[in-house]
């Protein structure tokens, strides 16, 4: 019966071309490029239509100017600035993010009771929205009341005069506290499944010759996590160059432009109705990301 | 040996007061939901000493009136309305399920055919897909903005599930293409020779068999759109998505903490629900599949 079935339905299958069945990747994959497409690829190419043009003052209405926007940009401190703040912020979350994330990693490696709890809560900052981690630190770090902003100054840390997010050579790493705080997380729970996975022997061996921790850790357990280093270190770095929500909160770029990252500046320039030069600004911040990416990808041999 | 039962309680009492110190902001923030507007504020910060009320919650989640609640007074009366977050709530519900509905189905097809079928390029393409994952927000709510006000889709529901469902997209696909990798080709080589068709295969073998891998892609999916904010922020105007809503308490005349908070804090709750019943994918899905636990 079942057998029967199936031979007519493949029967009935034969007049179509090849590549219209099942039997063929394109009537699977068609869907989705369909929609990557039409809301993605179309954006993009409008993004790009957009970028070498000018709005026409007193009318709604655009021209062409090539590729001014883009010199334009070149030429634009404020640019620079955002971009030297950009790279400022992912290089030094991401050396926090896995030097501590590598430490706790190795902290809660450990088959004893409590630590599956202790690793599960540890998850949970992750699922956070990010702009309400920004919230949450801005209230921790107000200058009145905020209670980091109390203990850093009953230890003489900060200045009750000069509020963290107002000053300008500490708002950033006010802003980067959130980060660090959510993300810390992300790099320990792969740590530990990196951990967790590698072999047993090559450890027993170095206790038998009498190895220190140290040496261990640096010789064996380092270089056998590098391809789970290399994958967290790409997927964090993505984020953290395009960061957007933690500055919006907290700062709005802020005090001056000192926390004004790229994503934040595009934003800004879109808010003010410039919108070809933010056109710009977002395809600058995506083609970098791609070839930082795409070099990552090559360099540490990345595959998904 | 006492030495080492020494360094065994050193390291539980160090593990705890790591993850205590991890978990203090989010206590902090739960904490302030429950305090009265005076507490909030109190110098040095208060940790036990007030009154917990959830007049908060009263306010964002049922929306009372401020006016109306004993105790009212201090911070902003403003119109209680502004305040009252349930449409919110129903909004981010409507956009995340919805977006993971469409991203779940789309991605599946594809992941089993790149997980499958033998392609020229397939490292391309799946560089292809994991470049949209690269997209900046801000680079996709800047041309979603005006095409979606052409063609009428700012400012609905249905927008916000296309941007969403386009973000979700490269997880989807990786992640589940991992998942399908997992099944050996030889059970559908197998099942094709007893008769079985290519999509017979995959809806009645392989489908099932990677049940908990499509529910631990959805639960990502889901709190990926609950958690967005950029482009929640720029696509619409009256849809206020939960992330968006909590930003507007921010007034110029002040902030309102305790509504933030309470509103904050309700909001975490699904997501805290969801990551607990998937830890064990959890590493999988937050690398794109690449690692494996």
């Amino acid at each position: 019966m079942k057998a029967a079935e199936t031979a007519s339905t493949t029967g009935q299958q034969t007049w179509l071309p090849r590549f219209l069945t099942a039997d063929h990747p394109f009537p699977w994959m068609a869907p989705m490029f369909a929609v990557i497409l039409a809301f993605g690829i179309y954006p993009l190419a409008y993004s790009v239509w957009l970028s070498t043009q000018a709005r026409i003052p007193g009318l709604r209405d655009y021209k062409f100017v090539g590729v001014d926007n883009w010199i334009k940009a070149f030429a634009d401190d404020r640019f620079i600035d955002s971009l030297m703040v950009t790279i400022q912020y992912t290089l030094v979350c991401l050396v926090i993010q896995v030097a501590l994330g590598m430490a706790i990693a190795l902290l809660l490696d450990c088959e004893r009771r409590g630590y599956g709890f202790l690793r599960a809560m540890m998850t949970l900052p992750l699922v956070i929205p990010p702009a309400v981690t920004g919230m949450m630190f801005l209230l921790m770090e107000d200058g009145q009341f905020g209670v980091l902003s109390y203990y850093l100054e009953e230890i003489g840390l900060v200045d009750p005069a000069n509020p963290i997010l107002a000053d300008t050579s500490m708002a950033l790493w006010g802003v980067m506290i959130a980060d660090i705080w959510q993300w810390t997380p992300f790099m320990v729970l792969i740590f530990l499944a990196g951990l967790r996975a590698l072999p047993k022997e090559p450890f027993e061996a170095a206790a038998i010759d009498g190895a220190s921790w140290l040496q261990t850790f640096r010789h064996l357990t380092l270089p056998m996590l590098g391809k789970v280093i290399a994958v967290a270190v790409l997927i964090r770095t993505i984020d953290l160059y395009r960061i957007y929500d933690y500055v919006f909160a907290m700062t709005a770029g802020g005090p001056g432009t000192a926390t004004e990252t790229l994503s934040f500046y595009a934003g800004r320039v879109f808010g003010v109705a410039n919108f070809p030069y933010a056109a710009t600004l977002s395809l600058i911040t995506l083609i970098m990301l791609n070839l930082i990416c795409f070099a990552f990808i090559k360099a540490f041999r990345v595959r998904f | 040996m006492p030495g080492n039962t020494a360094r065994l309680v050193l390291r539980d009492v160090l593990a705890w007061l790591v993850v205590l110190a991890f978990l203090f902001p989010l206590f902090w923030w739960v904490l302030a939901s429950f305090k009265p507007y005076t507490a909030i504020f109190a110098q040095p910060p208060v940790y036990a000493d007030f009154e917990p009320s959830v007049e908060n919650y009263e306010i964002t989640i049922a929306g009372k009136s401020r006016i109306n609640l004993e105790g009212g007074v201090g911070g902003q009366t403003g119109g209680a309305s502004s305040y009252y977050s349930l449409p919110s709530i129903v909004d981010s519900l409507i956009i995340a399920i919805g977006s993971t509905i469409c991203a779940l189905s789309l991605a599946t097809l594809a992941a089993y055919a790149l997980s499958r079928f033998p392609m020229r390029g397939k490292d391309h393409l799946v560089f292809f897909v994991l470049a949209q994952r690269m997209m900046p927000p801000i680079a996709v709510a800047i041309p979603l903005f005006f095409i979606f006000r052409d063609i009428g889709l700012r400012d609905t529901h249905l927008g916000l599930i296309i941007a969403h469902t386009l973000i979700n997209l490269p997880l989807a696909t990786l992640l589940l293409k991992s998942f399908f990798d997992d099944v050996p080709k030889e059970l559908d080589e197998s099942a094709m020779i007893d008769g079985a068709t290519r999509f017979q295969v995959f809806h009645m073998i392989v489908a099932p068999l990677v049940k908990g891998g499509l529910a631990a892609t959805g639960v990502l999916c889901f709190i990926f759109s609950w958690t967005e904010f950029l482009i929640s922020l720029q696509l619409t105007t009256s849809i206020r998505t939960i992330p968006v809503k909590i930003t507007t308490f921010v007034t110029s005349t002040g902030t309102e903490w305790g509504l933030i908070t309470a509103l904050g804090s309700a909001a975490l709750v699904p997501s805290f629900i969801f990551i607990l019943l998937v830890q064990k994918h959890l590493v999988r899905g937050l690398t794109l599949g690449s690692l494996k636990d």
